[in-house]
């Protein structure tokens, strides 16, 4: 049962029109697994995380999820309405994610998150802020999967230490997260596996140890 | 039955999130609710326009004088130009003047007075005859009526002086007397005077029959001044008072000004909310499984029916208060508020739909209260222009919601029994509020792309 995926690609592609954005790919994302994506801008990263939250839908394939999984989403660019406050998105989305208490969550990941729990509209926050309350969100609804797309970006130091901290956790827990990433600092520390795109096609999957920085710098290149 | 549940909530959540995020852009809620009060307006200065004086050049070759005596009354030229010109606003032009001006459209007519007209006018025996030249286009036939009404006017003047004229020949004739007759004197025995001459003769068969002549000639003169009245005025208009609304605060103004405004709001306000959720990145949040693109499409066509609604009623308790205030009668406006509200929430909703589904085309919140702006004014004036003057305006705006909404206001707010009415365009508004919805949801799903 355990090793059973969470999640999976079953060729899996993305066309937008007659541009090809993901060519069809399999993968699978197995309980307690850190996957990171690698790969150039445009390679089709955010692409497939967007198939894997289900944000798409596929053009080809399908997206597997196993029965009864939850999925947290973290998007490049923050999602949030911007002219409610912090508190506010996190209470909207935390109802409809189903939490019991929804008030009770959003203080909870207010704390977590170290964000203000005033009613100052979250597109007045820093670029920092609005990031913590991106992830803030993708915790909501106890996810057991996470897909974090770029997330230490607009991050200090003590702040992606914090995350990475609860995404072990989530991990440890029998979770999983899928990440994107341009910090090999990153993947070597918090991924098991790596899955390298390029212009829209899957080059590499595999381990970390099988993934060694020449040929990245040959992927980058 | 908890999947409906649970779509309602999700529905419900959307549209409470909409309603606070509404409520803290009070200026893009004002601007949203003056400005089609401002258009609202405008229209109306432009209906006014409609009914303005139109510009009528008066060409005099006849050197007309200062003043014409007619029948032994004075006439002041001027006076009587002005009195009888009160739908046109006379200018008296040269007759180049007035051709140059007739042909780029400063006049719209021109009457021409002809050499002779007031020598034939004085002489009170034939019609003078006035000329007149038309612009072509939409409102000649109006000008053509009011030049009309003019030449009626200015009639209505004369046939006094005429009809005196005329029973000065008749007294003349009834009581004799000196008088004159094409300028030339006349000497008259009259009528009773030759009844007491054939009194005082032999009373022979011959004279009795002359005096029943003259007896009956006597009657049937003595009635001379009425006929006369009565030929110039086969029908008289008699005014009884003013009773009713005024024109601004008719059934149809009132009608057209509540659905001007709800068009205006509901088409912008779902557009642009709908494609905000693109432009916010929340839409692929969103259609992950929290809210499906059906019901976030559902959520914004009740945004736009709940907004219309509150401003509906707003605008037509305004109404209403105004008519109390001012003792106006007609129509029910307070009575019927509740059959008001069905049809605020039904044009509200089948205008949010198609709100949505500009919102779901151009997929970006500024894009789509442009194409929304663009896109309601020809909407509002196609339901304005009346079918039965330009029949494809009429058959376009029957598959739009505007022209629908407008007669389930009109006949909801006044007519006496509107319940035919009301159930056909209540009807026609679901229909197309669910034509809309469906296809909104489909274009939705370019906001994901």
């Amino acid at each position: 049962m355990s090793d059973q995926p969470l999640l999976a690609a079953r060729g899996a592609g993305r066309r937008f029109g007659q541009t090809v954005a993901l060519e069809p790919v399999e993968l699978e994302i197995l309980p307690g697994e850190g996957l990171a994506l690698v790969g150039p801008n445009g390679a089709g990263k955010s692409t497939l995380i967007s198939l894997l939250a289900g944000a798409l839908q596929p053009s080809d394939g399908r997206i597997e999820r196993r029965k009864g999984v939850r999925v947290g989403w973290a998007p490049q660019r923050p999602a949030q309405y911007g002219r409610l406050s912090a508190r506010e998105n996190l209470e909207l989305f935390a109802k409809l994610e189903g939490e019991a208490d929804p008030e009770e969550a959003a203080a909870r990941l207010l704390e977590r998150f170290d964000l203000p729990g005033n009613a100052k509209p979250s597109a007045n926050l820093s670029v920092g802020n609005r990031q913590r309350l991106n992830l803030a969100i993708a915790f909501l609804g106890a996810p057991d999967v996470l897909l974090l797309d770029e997330p230490t970006a607009a991050l200090d130091p003590e702040q992606r230490r914090r995350l990475w901290g609860r995404v072990d956790a989530l991990r440890e827990a029998g979770g999983a997260v899928v990440f994107a990433s341009q910090h090999l600092e990153e993947i070597e520390r918090h991924a098991g596996r790596v899955a390298a795109l390029r212009d829209g096609r899957l080059v590499f999957a595999g381990t970390v140890d099988d993934y060694d920085r020449p040929s990245a710098d040959t992927l980058f290149a | 039955m908890p999947a409906l549940g649970a779509g309602m909530n999700r529905i419900w959540l959307v549209l409470r999130k909409d309603a606070l995020v509404l409520r803290r852009s009070p200026l893009l809620f004002g601007i949203l609710i003056a400005y089609p009060v401002a258009i609202a307006l405008l229209v109306g200065l432009v209906a006014g326009y409609a009914s303005s004086k139109p510009r009528v050049a008066l060409v005099d070759e006849d050197n007309l004088p200062a003043t014409v005596v007619l029948g032994g009354k004075r006439f002041h030229v001027d006076n009587t130009i002005k009195q009888v010109s009160r739908n046109v606003r006379l200018v008296r032009l040269s007759a180049d003047d007035a051709q140059r001006q007739l042909r780029n459209g400063e006049v719209v007519a021109v009457v021409t007075v002809p050499p002779g007209f007031i020598a034939t006018l004085e002489g009170m025996v034939k019609s003078p005859r006035l000329e007149v030249q038309l612009s072509h286009g939409t409102i000649s036939s109006r000008v053509d009526q009011q030049v009309q009404a003019l030449v009626y006017s200015l009639n209505r003047q004369l046939q006094r002086a005429y009809i005196a004229t005329n029973l000065k020949y008749v007294t003349l004739i009834l009581s004799g007397g000196k008088g004159t007759f094409l300028g030339e004197p006349i000497d008259v025995i009259g009528l009773q005077r030759s009844e007491k001459l054939l009194h005082r003769m032999p009373q022979t068969h011959r004279v009795h029959t002359l005096e029943d002549f003259v007896h009956d000639a006597r009657l049937a003169l003595a009635n001379t001044g009425d006929a006369l009245r009565a030929t110039a005025h086969p029908i008289q208009i008699a005014h009884t008072g003013n009773r009713g609304r005024t024109s601004t605060l008719s059934a149809q103004v009132q009608a057209n000004a509540i659905a001007l405004t709800i068009t205006f709001l509901a088409l912008m306000l779902a557009a642009g909310s709908l494609a905000a959720e693109r432009d916010e990145n929340v839409i692929g949040r969103l259609a992950r499984g929290l809210v499906g693109l059906g019901h976030l499409v559902w959520a914004k066509v009740l945004l736009a029916s709940a907004v219309a609604l509150v401003l509906g009623v707003a605008i037509a308790v305004a109404f209403g208060v105004i008519i109390d205030v001012g003792g106006v009668t007609g129509g029910e406006p307070w009575q019927r508020l509740p059959l008001l509200v069905v049809g605020l929430a039904l044009a509200g909703g089948a205008l949010g739909a198609l709100g949505a589904l500009l919102g779901a085309l151009a997929r970006e919140a500024r894009s789509a209260s442009l194409v929304a702006l663009l896109v309601v004014l020809p909407i509002v004036f196609l339901g304005l222009i009346p079918a039965e003057v330009v029949p494809p305006a009429g058959w376009a705006s029957t598959v739009l919601p505007f022209s629908h909404a407008v007669s389930f206001f009109r006949s909801a707010l006044f007519d006496l029994s509107p319940w035919g009415e009301v159930l056909r365009q209540g009807l026609w508004l679901l229909a197309l509020g669910g034509i809309f919805g469906v296809l909104a949801r489909l274009g939705a799903r370019r906001l994901l792309a």
